[in-house]
């Protein structure tokens, strides 16, 4: 098994205007790689599993860095840390389910460094993968993890297309939750799209993890107000407190008037390729109190239509605990 | 007893440089000209090399040359090579090293390398390769036999003395185990009786019996054991990471074929070792040949991942356990069968978890049988109280079970078997040098408050259950037969010489404080003298099995009585009178009568080397250790030399034990849990160094919440492959898993057999800790045994939701 | 010295000035070469370790403008204008020893010390940036710092000593 710790030769650019950083990614298209906190970038090129030709560090655009007020909500610039989400006043006070969510990755270091848009861009943490062999993901065609004896116990109950890999990312349920806009520019111009239909399972495109193709920049992030100072409930079960991965993570926003809940959004990571909206339990908790009973009558709709695979059963039951405890907390 | 030093806290002598990155490790040494060496590892569990061809790497600008099994002796099964051939046995096991100008030059050349591999069956699950017909780990068989030469097979090294041989059971006998029942007439490797089981197990109210499993785990330690070699004038300089200094001092010369005067060993700091260090390793050959053959400085770095697979790591353990409690508490009998996952190398340490049951709750009657079977996993080795540690884990539930089922207290149940300083133990039924664990129990239950905390409310809040438990340690804690150096120069200053490794617990240091107890002097006029065998250090016991601070304070000890002897023969002679009219003590050895008559150590060393013969070195007692001799007529004539060999009494085995209580309050909904309160008690004799004692019963227990909840192996039976080379999969503890605050203490009672009374305690710290925790996550469900470590949040989920996938598949190796 | 800003469309140059306590060093590096690695293997500062390399234990732990990040998950080619600090630079002018080294030292923080220098790094970017921290904000702070040997305890007593809280 090569085992390495440095990483092979290859470009570096560091444009200042996000323009350049545009040109370069379309030029560059598939040989070239967009870092931003380089947390998920470096250990791959170590492991030479990705062979990028050169590196595009962003971190030298002043314009995707900030947190600012827009007419209708926050914009976030893709450079924002992980550190900034979880410390930032008006983030914290209007949106505290995603500074909860960006408090709660990896390690602090890991967070001084790691940006919004790294973290919703990561990709997937099957081992196997990882471990740079040839699967369905990495273009190949078979899947290690879903094998009568695969060691899958942080793989996907939902939505597995050949490959059963799951989200990693801690912010991206919530931003689902939030109804984030994600803002993306490339050579042709500038495209939102909805944090929901940001995400792609391998059914859509098993090689990626979200609509971002080459040439693509991720610059920002936009909040809606829709869902400030709504009543929030984040929580991330890992098995280790720092660094871990979540084994299920719960993302809800729920808009509670008079004791019903008017509106809700709730997310849970970690349980399939995408952040998984539970439009069920969303649908069913609509006009009830946010209280234990409702939480009893709704909990296992969570995760109604899973499909487990080998040593992830308890998912079930973990993922139907942390909806109802979002309902009751 | 009022000592001047022990029991007192201090500075060792390199912490400072810790704190200011000024403490060297072996990755920190550069050489003009050094050269960077990589490994290529193997990516297939089981095969061999059929050919390889590094043309196109050797080929490229600045790459130096490779090395292979082919430039080192032969090495046959089951010893551990330092690059394999005929047999590799792991994914992972070091093929060949690159050496190249750069370490980036060296990986890139290791990718132009084309090997031909031959494919064998390989085998994961030790119950796979015991079934028979089941594939074998080796084409020769699956366990390890002793040959005639039997007896130098040290675990993890190239040493031999070992076949590998094959035992195997039924379809039915591998059946029953797997469903945790015994398996009948099957074939053990090992095994020992005493008393009559059978006639014991008659007069026991209640018996449980339960199968277990306990998953190995890599030590991970944090220095990876990269090595750095040069040769200089026929000697060879190495700069090493062992736990230990001159026994690998011995060791190394061997392997690299060299005269031990021409190796200088170089290794003042370690970064952890936990038992994968004690002794040399298998690629330090490389290092030091390569090196040799290149004729340059040569780095071998070893990466994380490379750590991973040939650092080390925990066997695995499938057992079945039975035992008996008397109507009166008392254990009456125990039977258990171990099967032990020995990896790709090194042996099983199920005798040894066996002895963990029979001396800390003294069943009148006992059986063992066990096997260890090698597996195409990780090489596998001694890793804190092995066997000993896990055994505590698994056990602690388990008795908890019969406690419970006997309608004991769980607390009455320990203290009613607890052994006392006559208990005897395993299969020669041998006894203690002194056992203060009755005192220990009392102490730590009181501290912790079991009998209130017993009657406390279960559920908290909601969702959560409080557990409590307890679990206890043990592991042998001294050996005897080392030597002691000291030398007083005529600069009055104390050179305290010794050739314990500097492992990380401070005890190198700590042990030397018995010299300076016994001299009566200062520690600001002693030198500790260490770390690098060119500095003339004596013939020091290994690092490992808590046995450093019993054995060292002893030849420590030893060593200054020569040296007051010596003092006081000078001052008699100098002076007038005779020996025993003086003293010693301010640095100086003086007229008891009248202290104002004396000579100060630095008179007394010029004295010394006036005098010549014994006083100064020129002649030293026979029975010390070469190592100690070579030491000592490099020192002759610098001063007065005290040397010898610990030949003080030793009777019976010196026991480190250590209590624990932990207090957990558990969220049932996640699986996880707080630990709200961490109380343990070492009975480890008199406390030495307290902060030291402090930093080694917080670490063991951090290892031992490792151990209980976090830290296992896991390899994918389909292919070999494993999950979790690096930190993040294998789960070490961070801050955030473990207690804010951990609460210890030490008994402080003396052992009669040291002369400052003292024990060692780094693995029952551990073990104590672990089975702890693990009574308390039984408590927290009800008295749901998992029979496993480690308990994962996932399991304690499955529990709770009764969906049928808890404790259903028994097994190593696997989430 | 090129600038990232004065060649916006090229790769980046190779001899580049860093600052490392607070000297400047004129180094050549790789464009995709880590900062700890610059450190130890081209400045000849080896207090910074590589214990996993892949930014999951903190033992190569130093400060870039005070605020913690691990060395080994870090471009040299980032920090460019910036001001790093490594635990060989903690010492005043005097020699005196800053303030968490002395309280480590006191507390026996260190146990093999291979993680030593990234916990001291993690502590003095805690106390820059919260002074007096409770044991419970210390942890957290802490928290990207493995001990393999298991001194938290130990280091968090460091920590409440270097900030004046335990005496």
């Amino acid at each position: 098994m090569p085992s390495n710790d440095n990483m092979p030769e290859m470009s570096l650019y560091q444009p200042v205007q996000v323009e350049d950083a545009i040109s370069l990614a379309g030029t560059l298209a598939e040989r070239g790689w967009l870092v931003g906190g380089g947390q998920d970038t470096y250990g791959w090129i170590k492991d030479r599993a990705k062979r990028p030709e050169a590196l595009i560090d962003l971190n030298g655009i002043e314009s995707m860095r900030g947190i600012s007020e827009t007419t209708d909500g926050i914009e976030i610039g893709a450079l924002v840390t992980l550190t900034e989400l979880a410390n930032n006043s008006l983030i914290k006070e209007r949106y505290s389910l995603l500074s909860s969510a960006a408090g709660r990755v990896a390690s602090p270091q890991i967070r001084n460094i790691g940006t919004l848009g790294g973290n919703v861009a990561q990709d997937v943490r099957c081992w196997y993968y990882r471990r740079g062999l040839n699967c369905y993901r990495a273009g190949g065609n078979l899947c290690y993890a879903d094998t009568p004896e695969g060691q899958n116990r942080e793989h996907a109950l939902f939505g597995a297309s050949r490959c059963v890999a799951v989200t990693p990312s801690d912010t991206a349920p919530a931003l689902v939750a939030l109804e984030a806009q994600m803002v993306i520019r490339n050579a042709g111009g500038e495209r939102i799209v909805a944090a929901e239909d940001f995400f792609v399972g391998p059914d859509v495109d098993i090689l990626r993890t979200t609509v971002l193709r080459p040439g693509d920049v991720l610059t920002s992030v936009r909040i809606p107000a829709k869902w400030a100072n709504a009543e929030f409930y984040f929580e991330k079960v890992a098995d280790r407190n720092v660094w871990d991965f979540a084994l299920v993570s719960i993302a809800a926003a729920m808009r509670v008037t008079n004791g019903t809940i008017e509106e809700s959004r709730m997310v849970a990571g970690a349980v399939e390729c995408t952040p998984r909206r539970l439009t069920n339990v969303e649908q069913a908790i609509q006009g009830r109190a946010r209280n234990q009973e409702t939480a009893d009558a709704v909990a296992s709709l969570a995760s109604q239509g899973a499909t487990p695979l080998n040593y992830n059963h308890f998912k079930i039951p973990l993922m139907n605990n942390l909806v109802k405890r979002a309902l009751t907390v | 007893m009022t000592y001047m030093h022990i029991g007192k806290d201090f500075t060792p002598p390199d912490v400072e440089a810790k704190v200011t990155g000024a403490a060297r490790y072996t990755e920190d040494f550069r050489r003009d000209g050094m050269v960077f060496a990589r490994l290529l590892t193997s990516p297939l569990p089981s095969g061999r090399v059929v050919s390889i061809d590094a043309s196109e790497a050797l080929a490229m600008e600045g790459v130096l040359g490779i090395f292979t099994a082919d430039d080192l002796p032969p090495s046959l099964p089951p010893a551990n090579p330092a690059l394999a051939k005929d047999f590799i046995t792991y994914i992972g096991q070091p093929i060949l090293a690159v050496a190249a100008e750069s370490d980036l030059i060296a990986e890139n050349a290791i990718e132009k390398i084309k090997i031909v591999f031959e494919r064998r069956p390989f085998v994961t699950d030790p119950l796979d390769t015991l079934l028979e017909g089941g594939p074998d780990p080796y084409p020769s068989g699956n366990t390890l036999v002793r040959n005639a030469s039997a007896g130098a097979a040290a675990a993890g090294t190239t040493a031999s003395g070992t076949d590998v041989g094959r035992i195997k059971w039924s379809l039915d006998q591998v059946t029953a185990f797997r469903n945790g029942r015994e398996p009948v007439g099957a074939t053990f490797g090992d095994e020992w009786t005493y008393g009559d089981v059978a006639a014991e197990f008659a007069q026991c109210k209640t018996i449980v019996e339960e199968p277990f499993v306990t998953i190995g785990y890599p030590h991970h330690s944090l220095e990876p054991r990269s090595g750095m070699a040069y040769w200089e004038n026929g000697k060879c300089y190495f700069h090493g990471s062992l736990q230990s200094h001159t026994v690998g001092h011995a060791q190394l010369s061997a392997m690299l074929e060299i005269d031990p005067a021409n190796l200088v060993f170089i290794n003042e700091n370690t970064g952890g070792g936990f038992g994968s260090k004690i002794f040399p390793y298998p690629i330090m050959a490389v290092t030091g040949k390569f090196s040799r053959q290149l004729n340059r400085p040569l780095q071998m770095r070893i990466t994380r991942e490379e750590e991973f697979y040939i650092g080390s790591a925990r066997s695995g353990m499938q057992g079945w356990l039975k035992v008996g409690l008397k109507d009166d508490g008392k254990v009456g009998a125990v039977d258990v069968i171990i099967v032990n996952d020995a990896g790709s190398g090194g042996g099983g340490s199920a005798s040894s978890s066996a002895e963990h049951i029979s001396i800390m709750y003294q069943p009148a009657a006992m059986r063992f049988r066990g096997v260890a079977l090698y597996t195409n996993t990780t090489p596998r080795g001694a890793q804190r109280g092995p066997g000993q540690n896990e055994m505590a884990s698994v056990l602690a539930p388990i008795m908890d079970k019969a406690a419970r089922e006997g309608g004991f207290d769980r607390l009455a149940v320990r203290r009613a078997n607890a052994p006392r300083p006559d208990a005897k133990f395993g299969p020669r039924q041998g006894g203690l040098s002194s056992s203060y664990m009755p005192e220990a129990i009392e102490k730590a239950a009181a501290m912790f408050r079991w009998d209130e905390r017993v009657a406390q409310p279960k559920v908290t809040a909601g969702n959560k259950v409080r557990g409590i438990g307890l679990g206890m340690g043990y592991h042998s804690a001294g050996a005897s037969g080392y030597d002691g150096l000291l030398r007083i120069g005529t600069d009055g200053k104390i050179y305290l010489h010794t050739g314990v490794g500097n492992l990380g617990t401070y005890s190198y240091a700590g042990v030397l404080r018995a010299s300076a107890e016994a001299l009566q002097c200062s520690w600001e006029n002693c030198v500790v003298v260490y770390g690098n065998s060119d500095l003339n250090l004596p013939h020091s016991t290994y690092q490992g099995g808590s046995n450093t601070i019993f054995t060292e304070t002893r030849s420590s000890h030893v060593a200054a009585l020569d040296a007051i002897r010596k003092l006081k023969e000078i001052a008699a002679a100098e002076l007038g009178g005779a020996a025993d009219d003086y003293s010693v003590g301010g640095e100086r050895v003086f007229l008891t009568s009248d202290q104002a008559k004396g000579l100060t150590f630095a008179e007394a060393a010029q004295k010394a080397i006036d005098l010549g013969g014994e006083y100064s070195g020129q002649v030293y007692p026979e029975d010390i250790n070469a190592t100690t001799k070579r030491s000592v007529e490099a020192m002759k004539g610098t001063g007065l030399i005290g040397v010898a060999k610990d030949t003080l009494p030793k009777e019976g085995t010196a026991p480190g034990f250590a209590i624990a209580f932990v207090e957990i309050e558990m969220d049932l909904d996640t699986g996880k849990y707080d630990i709200t309160d961490y109380t343990a008690v070492a009975e480890c004799g008199t406390v030495v160094h307290p902060q030291g004692l402090s930093q080694a019963m917080n670490g063991g227990g951090v290892w031992g919440i490792g151990m209980a909840g976090y830290e296992r192996h896991v390899y994918d039976s389909q292919n070999g492959l494993p999950a979790n080379v690096g930190f993040y999969q294998a789960k070490l503890p961070t801050y955030l898993d473990v207690p804010a605050k951990m609460l210890t203490a030490g008994m402080d009672m003396p052992d009669p057999q040291s002369p400052v009374g003292a024990r060692g305690i780094g693995e029952p710290a551990q073990g104590c800790g672990a089975a702890a925790l693990m009574s308390a996550i039984s408590d927290a469900l009800d008295g749901h045994l998992f029979n496993r470590t480690p308990v994962t949040p996932d399991m304690i989920v499955n529990h709770v939701a009764q969906n049928g996938f808890n404790t259903g598949d028994l097994k190593t190796n696997t989430f | 010295m090129a600038s990232a800003a004065s060649n916006p469309a090229g790769g980046v140059e190779r001899l580049v000035s860093i600052n490392v306590n607070g000297r400047v060093r004129r180094v050549d590096v790789l464009p995709q070469e880590t900062l700890a690695h610059t450190l130890r293997y081209k400045l000849g500062l080896t207090g910074a370790k590589v214990a996993c390399n892949r930014g999951e234990c903190g033992a190569c732990t130093v400060l870039i403008d005070d605020v913690n990040y691990y060395a080994c998950s870090t471009l040299t080619h980032n920090v460019k204008d910036r001001a790093v600090t490594t635990v060989e630079g903690l010492r005043a002018e005097d020699g005196t020893l800053h303030p968490v080294q002395a309280a480590f030292i006191q507390e026996l923080s260190p146990a093999c010390g291979f993680c030593t220098s990234g916990q001291v790094m993690s502590a003095v970017a805690l106390l820059k940036a919260n002074p007096r921290p409770t044991r419970q904000e210390a942890r957290e702070a802490m928290s990207g710092n493995l001990c393999r040997c298991g001194a938290y305890d130990h280091y968090l007593n460091g920590v409440m000593r270097a900030s004046g809280q335990l005496s």
